[in-house]
């Protein structure tokens, strides 16, 4: 298992957002998490990302425990992240996001110097990454001037620079055309075939997920109901009555 | 692009060398006129007091309320310096940068963990601190009536009197910063903190120690201003409290908005214009700073890059798109 959490919980005020979650993800799947809103799929997600720290429970990321480890930190480690919305350095042009990854990835970014050969080997990597998404010729674009699935796309490369192991991408389909739905799926099965990458997504929508998923796991009211392939939630009680209400379009 | 391009000789560096040259030869052109020096003196601790300001606000976004804090600081700890232990410039100065620098890591420990209005504010009420202290120690810093007496500085064992010596050796620190800063937005510490600047929450997912990074530039920033102070202090021969009043850090806070935050040479800008223009419009006008604050107003709202914003305008339409010109 490349990510492992055990018991973990997070309360907000008298509010259980994650209620003694154990959850585990497999090297190179990609797992689904889904569940109604305030279902605290997100909770979940900041705990691991160490953007929250837990009340209780333990974090193993590669058989490490990471509990409390901070986002730097952790991104670091090869567990990064991709925005709700997406997050990215507007300014910047393509390649010069991806540049910054790679500078942090190798611990340059204090650094005050940088040689001649060294840049453009980062920029050629660079270039690289922007390619494997699909942005190819935009490489220096201003990343503001991007389209909504392309932004989006370069928020997945910014994080592909990191050199990862595993990628949690919060709700990746949100907000876009049906065009960039499909390309944005049609990359998130190239992370994991191409790429050897883990993929752990959060997404609303279904038909989506049980498309992309080797395993899905059901979020509700902070605590887990429900696990295992697309097949098997799709015919979960359980998972029917509390979310799906009995309707599975995909 | 690589991070650093070795650009050919355009029009904009011919323009920048001319102007540093313009800059170090104005005393030939006004030897005759002692006061105007005094006042370009003056105007260039200005400027490089707001280029301090910008390294901080202009590099990470973080906005001080008290930046005069630093350079009353520098002040006094120069003054006393040189007034109590000696008035040799390469131990002074020294001596209040690093003074400083271990008072603003400190403070900057708890201050930059804070964002927008809550760093704002205490950067207001850690110069005020400052501020009261120097009422506290009266006895050490005159209090109310300033820190008299000091004498005149040397440099290197050679005493520094002249108006125009002043004038070089201030030109000198000025134009060494600035190249300093335009030289660390280019290297990779530099674009770390322009990420930070535009997406703190992403910066720290993608591996970059952005606290780190906000007290580097907090220091660097909060230790040229100390210097500006330091020198300004030695060269007036006294210092007093109202050099790190709240009115003084809206002062450097205007430069930098009015030449333009992060743009590193329009403050610059912005702190020698704004000098010039404050003795001569308001040998004109009681009411001058009711026209700046308008003139201020009109820049926020219309020209949020200030001056240099504009004037980079304008430049690209006579030779052409030169992107990079208006660092971000």
């Amino acid at each position: 298992m490349i990510l492992q959490t055990q018991g973990l919980s997070r309360r907000f005020g008298g509010l259980k957002a994650v209620d003694d979650v154990s959850f585990a993800v497999a090297e190179h799947t990609v797992q689904s998490i889904i569940g109604p809103n305030g279902a605290g799929k997100t909770t979940f997600f900041n705990l691991v990302t160490g953007a929250l720290s837990p009340d209780a429970g333990r974090i193993l990321f590669r058989g490490r425990d990471v509990t409390g480890f901070g986002p730097d930190r952790l991104a670091e480690m090869g567990l990064v992240r991709t925005f709700q919305r997406t997050s990215i350095f507007r300014d910047f042009t393509v390649a010069e996001n991806v540049s910054l990854a790679i500078r942090s990835r190798e611990r340059r970014n204090q650094s005050l110097f940088l040689s001649r050969a060294d840049e453009e080997r980062i920029d050629t990597e660079a270039c690289a990454i922007v390619a494997e998404v699909g942005l190819a010729g935009s490489e220096r674009t201003i990343a503001n001037n991007l389209s909504h699935g392309a932004q989006r796309a370069l928020d997945v490369a910014i994080g592909l620079a990191g050199h990862p192991r595993l990628i949690l991408m919060d709700e990746p389909l949100a907000g876009m055309s049906q065009g960039d739905r499909a390309s944005i799926a049609t990359l998130i099965v190239r992370l994991r075939e191409e790429m050897g990458l883990t993929v752990v997504l959060v997404e609303h929508d279904i038909g989506m997920v049980m498309r992309l998923s080797d395993r899905i796991t059901v979020f509700h009211h902070g605590r887990v109901i429900a696990a295992g392939p697309p097949a098997e939630i799709r015919e979960d009680a359980a998972v029917r009555s509390a979310y799906l209400r009995g309707s599975f379009a995909a | 692009m690589p991070l650093v391009v070795r650009r050919p000789v355009r029009p904009l560096h011919i323009l920048g060398w001319v102007s540093v040259l313009v800059g170090a030869l104005l005393p030939f052109a006004l030897g005759s006129q002692p006061f105007v020096l005094q006042l370009a003196s003056q105007a260039i601790v200005a400027a490089t007091l707001a280029l301090s300001l910008d390294l901080l606000t202009g590099n990470t976004g973080l906005l001080s309320f008290g930046h005069a804090g630093w350079y009353g600081l520098g002040g006094y700890i120069a003054g006393l310096g040189a007034k109590f232990v000696a008035p040799e410039m390469f131990l002074v100065l020294p001596l209040t940068m690093i003074v400083v620098a271990v008072v603003a890591w400190l403070t900057g420990l708890i201050l930059v963990r804070q964002i927008g209005k809550t760093f704002a504010i205490l950067t207001l009420a850690l110069s005020q601190i400052f501020y009261s202290l120097i009422f506290v120690a009266s006895a050490w810093t005159g209090g109310e009536d300033g820190l008299q007496g000091i004498p005149v500085p040397t440099l290197a064992g050679l005493s520094i009197a002249a108006p125009t010596a002043w004038y070089w050796l201030l030109y000198f620190v000025l134009i060494a910063s600035l190249l300093l800063a335009l030289y660390l937005r280019r290297t990779p510490l530099g674009q770390a903190w322009l990420a930070v600047k535009s997406n703190p929450e992403r910066s720290l997912f993608v591996g970059i120690p952005v606290v780190r990074l906000k007290l580097i530039a907090y220091v660097l920033s909060a230790t040229l201003a100390a210097l500006a102070g330091g020198l300004f202090t030695l060269f007036n021969g006294a210092v007093s409290p109202d050099t790190m009043s709240w009115l003084e850090s809206g002062n450097i806070l205007m430069y930098v908005v009015l030449g333009g935050v992060g743009t590193l040479i329009g403050p610059v800008i912005g702190g020698a214009a704004f000098t010039f223009a404050a003795q001569y419009i308001s040998s004109l006008t009681d009411a001058w700073l009711i026209y700046f604050g308008g003139l201020f107003v009109v820049i926020v709202i219309f020209a949020p890059d200030g001056l240099f914003g504009l004037a980079s305008v304008f430049w690209r339409r006579l030779f052409g798109p030169s992107r990079g010109q208006v660092a971000r």
